[in-house]
């Protein structure tokens, strides 16, 4: 089709600001792709009751929704208030993204258990080490017993921090003593990750209370079940399972799709599947089938955190972040996408349809009507892999070349910083890191986290934000789509801390690593929690006490309310671009952004400019610095 | 004369009123009924998005005289008195578009409607519910909206207020700040953060 190449080009640089990103929109434009770009545009307006979180959909005496303007109606039939139906709505959302991290956590878990019983194929215990320090923390006698039997009584004993019978989460402990006495002092000491979503569900009910307030505390307990329950667990089954990360180098955006081989994307959040792919793009018959078929080899590449746990312990390349999962279809050389779950575009079969690209479905949990569902299970994983990479390569003379079209230049970047991997390269201990911070060579950190918004240009949130902080001698940690994000605009790689501060520079050139870590995939902000954790340990403080923000610059997802949520609750001050739905509520939107610091010494706040939003975690960052008397 | 006095900065871009319009130009009046009917009945006014990502419902005024009703050829435009509408006799209308090109507001539209029993298009713009008016009720955009965005009644008495604002504004001492009406600081704050979102995406102005 014919488009105006100056409206391409203005068109593809509103959305997108990785330049391999605006070829491939400007393709799909040019092919006639409907992409979220699209779909967003026809949603305008988008409901301002809605948008401003005053609109109550839930019992049939409604729907609901109050006047922003302070006229009638104020109340909902029911009687609740705006600060109710906003409180209401916001825990709602935390619990449906605390339920998406720790349902994911559950099912790694379970895998570990099947795997200890001898019931999966093709899984192994990788870190043993790991799986006897964490049995350790549970109480677990690990002397003289085969890792078998460890594996077991762990995973029994994770899978009980979802019950209701011991009432509270081991990993909690994990958490300096400060902390903890703090969540203890303001009743929000998450007692097991399945009994805060249900009670969640529970006080969205009408007629569960009415006071705001104490609705928002119960989501912050909520958000600390995922944070250092649910996800954490998912973090640490995974290395347990499939190794702990190691830095390790890779290469991202949409150029590390192959026009010569047999493209295989990977997209979604559990690495359960895709860690048996990885095995079956190795076997030799398939490699062979793959030669036979015109393709000079079988080439996976990762997509959102699916990709990123690949990308962290195999050095898989990733292809992109949320808002390219349509992209890579447009390429026109993917052969097969495999999606397990979370963050993916329920209309990707009907973009997969432009082209020849099969979308495969393998959890039983997210099927899309047009998609070849080959459904993973623990005991024929492999099995279901080898299938998928027999798909793919068949698909493979489908291929209508004159419709391809890849990036010329994949990035090259670093990934791989576990907690554990960030000690050992600080020498084994945080002495190193406290020390520069100390000296004021490094004024902080701060955790930029979270997912694309078409309504925010991709990436720009997250890369103009990384830099400015840098600049200003603040170390990034990152994950998910963030981290993918830099990892596209060369953020990952240790030539980035020319772009940093003096202090910083000095820092990352010693160590050798990048101004900008990479610590996995959003379940891994858990990692980001531990390593506050054992800095705040080292320094006999509480979390809340350190120099350290958090920031969702292009967040979409209700996962992101959860990770905004229990960063807040752990003590770290955190900025949003994109507004909660709250503002309908002004009691609320002050709880939320300023009264939490009289609670647990942080809050949030929304900033959609990156640069002013740099000056708030700067400006919080100095103020913790004086707190602690560097 | 009544009208619907529209209030743009109370629009929060709901769409109610749009729902509202169709199904009460619909034959079951019924949203539930809507969904079936075909013709499938359509909004006559449009939420459109503005700078900023503001909203204003656009919707016929009702000009007197109405450029519309001028140039119909075949005189299918013509004035309800009693109302102070302009109304469609829908098997008159040649759907030529005359009166689409004259219009200053751009809301004439045409499409099928069960309102007529030929199978083409004709004009469907605002019929002011002169139907609703008739049984002494307001229009049913009117009904739906919750913000206070479209109000209805007799123009003098509704432009009062904007009178009383724009002499608080001009009575006010210089260098101050005067908004009126006034815009409650947490919306006032979240329109603040969504136009700086549009500057940063594809919801550009």
């Amino acid at each position: 089709m014919y488009i105006d190449p100056e409206y391409l080009k203005e068109t593809s640089e509103k959305r997108s600001l990785d330049k391999t990103d605006q070829e491939i929109v400007q393709k799909a434009l040019q092919d006639g792709v409907e992409t979220v770009w699209e779909r967003l545009a026809k949603q305008q307006p988008q409901c301002g009751f809605g948008q401003l979180g005053i609109c109550c959909n839930r019992c049939v005496m409604g729907p609901c929704r109050i006047d922003p303007f302070g006229g009638e109606p104020k109340r909902a039939v029911c009687g609740a208030t705006r600060d109710l139906i906003a409180a209401r709505n916001i825990l709602d959302d935390l619990a449906t993204g605390a339920a998406a991290h720790s349902d994911h956590g559950r099912e790694v878990i379970e895998v570990l258990l099947e795997t200890a019983e001898g019931k999966s194929r093709g899984y192994r215990i990788m870190d043993v080490d790991k799986l006897k320090a964490v049995a350790g923390e549970y109480g677990i006698e690990t002397q003289g017993k085969k890792k078998a039997a460890i594996a077991k009584a762990l995973a029994l004993a994770m899978l009980e921090e979802f019950g209701t019978v011991k009432n509270r989460i081991q990993l909690i402990q994990r958490a300096p003593d400060k902390t903890r006495e703090m969540w203890k002092r303001i009743g929000i000491t998450p007692r097991s990750v399945d009994r805060e979503i249900v009670e969640a569900m529970h006080r969205v009910h009408m007629g569960v209370g009415a006071d705001y307030a104490n609705i928002l505390l119960h989501a912050l307990r909520t958000s600390l079940s995922d944070g250092w329950g649910g996800s954490m667990m998912a973090t640490e089954g995974s290395d347990i399972l499939f190794g702990t990360p190691a830095p390790t180098t890779t290469h991202a955006n949409l150029g590390v799709l192959k026009k010569d081989a047999v493209n295989i994307v990977l997209h979604g959040h559990n690495p359960i599947l895709s860690e048996m792919m990885v095995l079956a793009a190795e076997d030799a018959a398939l490699k062979k089938l793959a030669k036979e078929k015109g393709a000079r080899g079988i080439n996976l590449a990762g997509m959102c955190c699916t990709g990123n746990e690949l990308l962290m312990r195999h050095g898989i390349p990733i292809a992109g972040n949320e808002l390219d999962q349509e992209l890579a279809i447009a390429t026109g050389s993917v052969e097969v996408m495999v999606i397990d779950y979370q963050c993916i575009f329920p209309s990707l079969t009907d973009t997969a349809k432009c082209y020849h690209t099969q979308v495969v479905s393998t959890s039983e949990k997210s099927k899309i009507p047009g998609a070849t569902h080959l459904e993973c299970h623990p005991e024929s994983a492999l099995d279901t892999a080898r299938e998928i990479v027999k798909l793919a390569v068949e698909n493979f003379p489908h291929r209508d070349l004159q419709r391809v079209r890849i990036p010329e230049k994949p990035m090259k970047m670093m990934a791989g910083f576990s907690e554990e991997a960030v000690r050992s390269a600080l020498g084994g201990s945080y002495k190193p890191l406290i020390d520069a911070i100390v000296a004021g060579k490094i004024r902080g950190a701060v955790g930029i986290v979270g997912c694309n918004n078409p309504k925010v240009q991709q990436d720009y949130g997250h890369i103009t934000l990384g830099k400015e902080l840098i600049k200003r001698d603040i170390l990034v940690v990152e994950t998910g789509c963030a981290a993918i994000a830099s990892g596209k605009a060369g953020l990952l790689l240790p030539e980035a801390a020319g772009l940093a501060g003096d202090g910083l520079r000095s820092v990352c050139e010693a160590l050798k690593v990048p101004p900008v870590l990479h610590m996995g995939s959003c379940v891994d902000c858990s990692r980001i929690l531990m390593l506050a954790a054992n800095i705040a340990k080292e320094l006999n403080v509480g979390i809340e006490d350190l120099p350290l923000g958090g920031a969702a610059p292009e967040w979409y997802s209700q996962k992101a309310i959860s990770i905004g949520a229990y960063f807040v609750a752990s003590g770290v001050f955190t900025v949003l671009d994109i507004p909660p739905k709250i503002f309908g509520s002004p009691e609320v939107v002050n709880l939320l952004t300023a009264g939490l610091n009289g609670l647990v010494n942080a809050a949030f706040a929304v900033e959609p400019d990156p640069v002013k939003a740099a000056d708030l975690l700067e400006e919080v960052i100095e103020k913790k610095r004086q707190g602690l008397g560097i | 004369m009544n009208t619907v006095m529209v209030r743009p900065e109370k629009c929060i871009g709901c769409r109610h009123c749009e729902i509202a319009c169709a199904v009460e130009h619909s034959i079951s009046k019924t949203l539930l009924g809507v969904i079936s009917e075909d013709p499938t009945p359509k909004p006559r006014l449009h939420v459109e998005v503005g700078p900023g990502l503001l909203t204003f419902p656009n919707r016929c005024r009702h000009c007197d005289p109405a450029p519309c009703l001028q140039v119909c050829p075949t005189a299918a435009l013509c004035r309800d008195v009693q109302t102070d509408s302009v109304i469609v006799d829908y098997p008159k209308c040649i759907a030529c578009g005359a009166c689409a090109m004259v219009c200053p507001f751009g809301i004439i539209q045409f499409d099928k409607t069960w309102q007529i029993a030929v199978d083409r298009q004709v004009n469907t713009k605002c019929d002011h519910c002169i139907d609703r008016q008739r049984e002494g009720r307001i229009p049913a955009c009117v009904e739906a909206c919750k913000t206070g965005a479209l109000a209805f009644g007799d123009i003098n008495e509704l432009v009062r207020t904007s009178r009383s604002d724009f002499t608080f504004k001009v009575l006010s001492a210089p260098q101050t700040e005067v908004e009126l009406p006034e815009i409650p600081a947490n919306i006032r704050a979240f329109r603040n953060i969504m136009k700086k979102i549009t500057a940063i995406g594809i919801l550009r102005d």
